[in-house]
């Protein structure tokens, strides 16, 4: 392969392949600062989002002391959360149940880089970008499955053999549909996609049933009800997470809200044409509000619904969402592709 | 009605087939000079309750399992067993029901008292 | 898979207070559960031997604290019938209204806890905590107390009805009829909860019979007793009580039982209203003496919310010789085994909130 068509491949921004360092580095921390502010505050406020939702959706106020209308709470719970001791249970292996939390953010912030925000907000335009993405995703599972087989408690071990029945049931699903989007885009490139669903072209309208068993499937990825199998605390007390002591709790909890955040801005970008809509709205607030709406979406699901069991989660995985996503493929074959 | 302890698995056997099918409880009472044991029983059909009484003497303390005939019975054995010292034979108690007990004592016994005891004004006179 | 042996609770997001259960598990496949009981156990019985009659309501009340009132009226109504008291017409009314709505409050929260178990954010829970709030509020204002009230008197209660009660319960009772239809189609229309619940769990006739269970577990057994009805006590007789049976035997019919109950006390309680009669509810107050017990032994059976209560008195001069006591949590608790074995392990604790259990009743 040669410079050009690795280039072209790799598809590096004009930033970080040419011109001069300072521009290049002013571009880098530029990028690094919007991307962590904004991942910060959609966080922050989906967190705060979801204990209000989640309380109005209950009769109840939620947070109101803290800040206005509660909105501080969640620091101050940060604040508490990491004041306390750092406890490691004395059958667990030290190494693995150390590192497995921090790795997973690591992952799902190296997943933040991969995303195009708009047209011109974007560390690198990978030709294979959802593909990778998508990878990098069905490590999650795995290093739950580690950091709770390595914390030595019985809840973790039955919720280790959950997260990864979980990833054999629902990751198919998933890479079909991605699959059936790359046949439609002619490649695995973030922004051909979006750039595809210009006007109102959105592939959740063009493609309702890809789009229903994508947003189930990332519901079973992301642990989020009514597939919370893994961190069922009615049943776990908190599954993977029951030996887990606090400031390490507050990174999970970070991590959740990370989690979050990528798939609905995945999500966002996939089935909601991105940072397209009315030219008077900036096309990065475009996705961010877009990804805020589908987060909207998932919070009132975990308020309404019940959890799944174990069996019947497969079952609606095999039974109903890979035999879906397969007639998908074709459907999209025989509309869109042929 | 009063019945001899040899003759309780046969009675509620027997009242069983007439239609007593449910046992509501097994308890006992303490009379000092010999304890009660009390079954309580019920005909669903005609909702009609029968108290069976088998008296126990304090030094023969024992008693056959119904288990066999009500499944219902296996906790409230276990209970009485527990607090009254009453041994039940014929059967198998995998543990105390009731944990944190040294099986020395007998608490609902009249002889066990503890520490300060409220008296009636009858009984200081 | 090989088995392993999980132990959960004393302390647990969902074992209902403090039991704790050795369950082996094979995969998701309970084998066997080994309820560990007695970390409540307070010796009631005992403590009533050494207390006066009127002195142990407070600890009676104490054994099953969401319905205490309940427990409370069955444990005055054994010492009335050793004493052979009789209850004056308007106050047999005013108790059966205010243990019907004592039933409402306690089935809410029963149906609250069971959505909580079935994995459900709290949501169902606080619906039902809210709504039980109001009837607390009525229970307040008749017995000025939210939580323990020793309301009951001998022969009656500490104080009659105070003015508007009766427009402030049927206001109430209103407002319940609207609820409970959002409810049943909150949960009835869910796929998720059916699926969880239909079929999971199952308890025939028979097996209930032998395992003793009562009250809403072995009406939804298929069992058709009520003590309301077979031998009514007050003026359930004259109210046309019906006993709701239904015949699966699983967790939903447990949970759709205790619903059309709340739905039968609503209509009981309206009756009642109409009917109360004019007259004099108190009854004798707490003195240091007692009236001497006429009967030795006088055995009272109860429909608590959540199952027959059945009293045992062996009756001395101004204090028992022995008060036992057939608690229903204790019971249904001891049919466990035979209900989650062989079921799932997420299956195991909708189960447990299905029989509604209040550990300080099993324990006594």
């Amino acid at each position: 392969m040669n410079v050009t068509a690795a280039n072209s491949f790799f598809n590096i921004p004009y930033w970080m392949g040419s011109g001069n360092i300072v521009s290049n580095l002013v571009g880098i921390v530029l990028y690094l600062v919007v991307v962590s502010i904004t991942f910060s505050i959609f966080g922050y406020t989906v967190g705060w989002l979801e204990r209000k939702i989640i309380a109005r959706v209950q009769n109840r106020h939620g947070p109101t002391y803290v800040g206005m209308w509660g909105l501080l709470q969640n620091l101050a719970d940060l604040v508490k959360l990491l004041a306390k001791e750092d406890v490691i249970p004395a059958n667990a292996d030290r190494m693995l149940f150390s590192a497995s939390l921090p790795l997973l953010l690591a992952l799902s912030i190296f997943i933040i880089l991969l995303i195009p925000y708009s047209p011109t907000l974007q560390a690198t335009n990978l030709g294979f970008g959802l593909l990778i993405i998508f990878t990098i995703m069905s490590f999650f599972p795995l290093l739950i499955f580690t950091a709770a087989f390595s914390s030595g408690n019985k809840f973790a071990e039955i919720s280790a053999q959950r997260s990864v029945l979980v990833l054999l049931g629902y990751e198919i699903p998933i890479l079909l549909v991605i699959a059936a989007i790359a046949a439609m885009s002619g490649g695995y490139n973030l922004s051909s996609i979006v750039g595809m669903q210009a006007g109102l072209h959105y592939l959740a309208f063009l493609m309702p049933i890809g789009f229903i068993i994508f947003y189930i499937s990332m519901l079973a990825e992301f642990e989020r009800p009514p597939f919370d199998l893994r961190e069922a605390d009615s049943e776990l007390i908190a599954g993977w997470l029951t030996d887990v002591s606090a400031p390490s709790y507050a990174l999970a909890l970070f991590l959740d809200y990370a989690r979050m955040f990528l798939g609905s801005v995945i999500m966002a970008i996939l089935f909601f044409g991105g940072w397209n809509g009315p030219a008077f709205i900036p096309p990065f607030f475009m996705l961010v509000i877009k990804a805020l709406l589908i987060s909207f979406s998932i919070i009132i699901v975990r308020a309404t619904t019940f959890r799944m069991r174990m069996d019947r989660a497969l079952r609606l995985g095999w039974v109903f969402l890979i035999p879906l996503s397969l007639i998908n493929i074709v459907i999209t074959y025989l509309l869109f592709v042929k | 009605m009063k019945i001899e302890r040899e003759n309780l698995m046969s009675t509620v056997s027997r009242m069983k087939s007439e239609g007593f099918d449910y046992l509501i409880k097994i308890t006992a009472v303490d009379y000092a000079d010999h304890i009660d044991a009390i079954y309580l029983l019920r005909n669903f059909e005609s909702s009609k309750d029968e108290v069976i009484e088998v008296s126990l003497d304090p030094s023969d303390l024992w008693l056959p399992t119904v288990i066999n005939i009500h499944k219902s019975a296996d906790w409230y054995e276990r209970e009485l067993s527990e607090m009254f010292g009453i041994e039940i034979k014929g059967r198998h108690a995998p543990r105390l029901l009731l944990e944190k007990w040294d099986g020395t004592e007998f608490p609902l016994r009249k002889s066990f008292t503890w520490g300060a005891q409220y008296k009636t004004k009858d009984e200081i006179k | 898979m090989s088995i392993v042996r999980i132990n959960v609770g004393p302390v647990h997001p969902s074992t209902h207070g403090v039991i704790r259960l050795v369950v082996d598990v094979d995969g998701d496949t309970v084998v066997n559960i080994e309820p560990h009981i007695g970390m409540l156990h307070r010796g009631v019985e005992k403590l009533a031997e050494t207390r006066m009659y009127m002195q142990i309501p407070p600890y009676t009340e104490k054994l099953d604290y969401m319905a205490p009132m309940s427990y409370d009226e069955a444990y005055v109504a054994t010492v009335e019938a050793a004493m052979n008291i009789t209850v004056s017409e308007r106050a047999q009314y005013v108790r059966v209204i205010l243990l019907e709505l004592q039933r409402i409050a306690s089935h809410l929260l029963s149906v609250g806890f069971f959505c909580n178990d079935l994995g459900q954010m709290f949501t169902g829970f606080m619906w039902a905590f809210k709504d039980r709030d109001i009837i607390l509020d009525l229970l307040q204002e008749a017995a000025g107390s939210r939580m323990f009230y020793v309301n009951m008197r001998l022969g009656g209660l500490r104080e009659d009805l105070p003015a508007d009660f009766e427009d402030h319960v049927l206001q109430t009772m209103n407002y319940m009829e609207k609820r409970i239809p959002e409810y049943v189609n909150y949960l009835e229309k869910n796929p998720v909860f059916i699926e969880r619940t239909k079929g999971v769990g199952v308890l025939t006739r028979e097996d209930a019979k032998q395992l003793g269970v009562t009250g809403p577990v072995l009406r939804a057994s298929g069992v058709n007793y009520d003590v309301r009805r077979n031998n009514p006590y007050y003026v359930y007789s004259k109210l046309q009580f019906t006993p709701k049976v239904l015949q699966e035997g699983d967790n939903f019919a447990r949970y759709k039982v205790r619903m059309l109950e709340i739905q039968e006390s609503i209509r009981l309680i309206r009756s009642a209203i109409k009917l109360l009669p004019e007259g004099d509810a108190k009854g004798l107050p707490i003195k240091l003496r007692s009236p001497n017990p006429v009967n030795r032994i006088s055995i009272v059976n109860r429909e608590l919310p959540r199952g027959e209560c059945m009293m045992y008195l062996v009756a001395d001069p101004q204090k028992p010789y022995r008060l036992s006591i057939r608690s229903p949590n204790f019971i249904n608790l001891a049919a466990i085994n035979h209900l989650a074995k062989g079921g799932r392990f997420a299956d195991l604790f909708s189960t447990l909130g299905s029989l509604d259990l209040v550990m300080g009743c099993v324990d006594r």
